[in-house]
């Protein structure tokens, strides 16, 4: 009963009516006036922002070449439109079904348009970093596990034991080894595997590692969302006379998908920040250029701008991922309306 | 006459070892309508799933259609029966990311491989013979129950079944949903569809019946007329039930 009154209390704005209470809020605000004050100050006066300013194209590209590098700068302009339209909320059916397409395409565009080919001049990957790498790196590997994911999580429901326990151990295996390990394993091992014939580049060999990691945590995202399909549904097609498969393909999978999509979306963001890893092994991404300036004599102690600044482009990059999520979860919910009563 | 679903001492026991079905022997000639009643637990729902291989047999002989479906069944034989054999759940189990007109063209497209135009025409016709094809566009949740129970018939409809089963149409439904639903499956009983249904509705099942069949225990007790077995039921068993339902 206090509670609740309390809670009415500084709902209607009783702020400042004696007592503890009041003195406890008056404290805070002037804690946070005064922070919010040095942090103004700080950013505005004392910061000294040319490590940023005068360096936005590499955080952008990395060392990318000059004369090569409106190629990954259209795809980072063409993502971007591609996430606003995304975001756009009264989109015609046709520009839905569109839309897929396009991501769909975003993902080997980026990749032509970073590595060349098709006519385009080819360019190394140690030349490739910045925030274009950061999202290459996370969209190609989310790319991948997803329909990893998927089958793994498929497999681990299977009647078929050499099906299901090889999936099995997959999952648990992976989850039992750090992320940083497994990139390790993908920069020192994985070309140990392979024939001496075949290179891969570390762009590649980092999106393998973040590939099958991901994927095990996708999996059991996934799982969760098949489990909760009720029976009935799966029964309700089967009586119809669809295949397994279809049974899958139209009425179990598009629901779980739909259900597992916010656990989805936090994987996505935790293998966003998780690129900023690979900067230990060696790839100049957002974290990895970071580091590089900070080494440059012209900056030298500007730690705190530059990290404040790469901390900001992550926060923007994940709101953006997050706000698309939210959009998806709209846009396949079947509660388009509002229900009426049974 | 023809028979369309034909048992003989079919039997099936669930893991925890209580006999869902106790040597049931069952004749559903074609074009008959027949009601199960009995109490909860008295295998009513299991003997109808078997129907269409929702739920296997452990022993005995079940033909549907003439097409073997016994413990020994392919899948093959399963598809075929399911594409002659409609079934309404009492959950209606509509797929709720499908608007109606998706769940019912869904089959027809996939399994019969109809073009979406030829379906969709065909979705119309049975969304207006259900009286609800100003909801075709929307998605289950949106309806009523009595709606969704009716989109739920005309999808089942929508392969041309030869027998339709339902197990419980009306059980989950509001009272005054309840008569909505029955008519839908009336009107389909009056163009001589064979249907099992089994209903707590005493109403329905002597308006338009053909026989009732009493189950309790997994066990066939009585198989009469509507007006036998309403009126003046053979079985001690039977009456005992009656008399606490009616």
């Amino acid at each position: 009963m206090r509670k609740i009154f309390k809670q009415k209390r500084i709902k209607t704005g009783h702020f400042l009516d004696g007592g503890i209470e009041s003195v406890i809020n008056i404290f805070l605000v002037l804690i946070i006036i005064v922070c919010s004050f040095k942090a103004f100050n700080w950013i505005l006066f004392v910061a000294d922002w040319t490590v940023v300013t005068k360096n936005l194209h590499l955080y952008a590209l990395g060392s990318y070449p000059r004369e090569y590098q409106w190629r990954p700068l259209t795809w980072l302009l063409l993502l971007f439109s591609t996430i606003l339209l995304t975001l756009f909320k009264n989109k015609s059916k046709l520009v839905r079904r569109f839309i897929y397409c396009i991501w769909i395409i975003l993902i080997p565009a980026g990749i032509i348009l970073h590595s060349g080919g098709i006519g385009l001049a080819p360019v190394q990957t140690r030349y490739w970093g910045g925030l274009s790498l950061t999202i290459l790196l996370t969209i190609c590997s989310a790319a991948f596990a997803l329909p990893i994911g998927i089958l793994l999580a498929l497999g681990r429901q299977s009647d078929m034991f050499l099906v299901r326990n090889p999936c099995k151990l997959y999952v648990e295996l992976v989850r039992a080894i750090p992320l940083i390990a497994v990139l390790f394993f993908g920069q020192l091992l994985i070309p140990l595997f392979l024939p001496v014939d075949i290179e891969l580049n570390r762009v590649l060999r980092a999106i393998i590692a973040f590939t099958l990691f991901s994927a095990a945590y996708v999996a059991e995202d996934i799982r969760s969302g098949l489990q909760s399909i009720p029976k009935t549904q799966k029964e309700a097609a089967q009586a119809l006379g669809l295949s397994n498969i279809h049974v899958m393909q139209f009425i179990v999978l598009p629901q779980a998908l739909r259900i597992a999509l916010p656990a989805l979306t936090n994987q996505a963001i935790g293998l966003l920040q998780n690129t900023s890893l690979m900067a230990i092994l060696g790839l100049v991404e957002l974290l990895g250029i970071t580091r590089s300036l900070l080494a440059n004599p012209e900056f030298i102690g500007r730690y705190l701008e530059a990290y404040i600044w790469i901390g900001f482009v992550y926060w923007f990059t994940c709101t953006a991922m997050a706000l698309i999520s939210n959009r998806l979860e709209k846009d396949l919910s079947p509660d388009k309306s509002d229900r009426i009563n049974l | 006459m023809k028979s369309a679903i034909e048992a003989k001492r079919i039997t099936k026991t669930f893991g925890h070892g209580n006999m869902a079905l106790d040597n049931v022997s069952l004749d559903v000639t074609s074009g008959e309508i027949l009601v199960i009643m009995g109490p909860s637990g008295s295998g009513k729902s299991t003997l109808i799933r078997t129907f269409n291989g929702l739920e296997s047999i452990d022993s005995g002989k079940l033909e549907i259609l003439g097409i073997p479906l016994d413990s020994d069944k392919n899948q093959q034989q399963v598809s075929l029966i399911r594409r002659q054999v409609g079934m309404v759940f009492q959950q209606f189990n509509l797929f709720p990311h499908l608007s109606i007109l998706e769940n019912i063209t869904l089959a027809p497209i996939q399994v019969q491989g109809c073009s979406a135009a030829e379906a969709e025409t065909k979705a119309f016709e049975l969304l207006i013979q259900m009286g609800i094809e100003d909801q075709a566009r929307k998605h289950p949740n949106q309806l009523s129950g009595g709606q969704q129970q009716r989109a739920a018939i005309a999808r089942a409809l929508a392969l041309n079944p030869k027998i339709m089963l339902f197990d419980e149409p009306t059980s989950a439904l509001d009272p005054e949903k309840v008569k909505e639903v029955l008519d839908a499956i009336k009107s389909l009983a009056n163009k001589g569809m064979t249907m099992v249904v089994v209903t707590h509705e005493i109403g329905f099942a002597r308006e338009v019946s053909d026989r009732v069949v009493f189950m309790d225990e997994g066990k066939v007790i009585e198989i009469s007329s509507p007006n036998t077995f309403f009126i003046d039921a053979k079985e001690e068993r039977s009456r005992r039930f009656l008399n606490q339902v009616m």
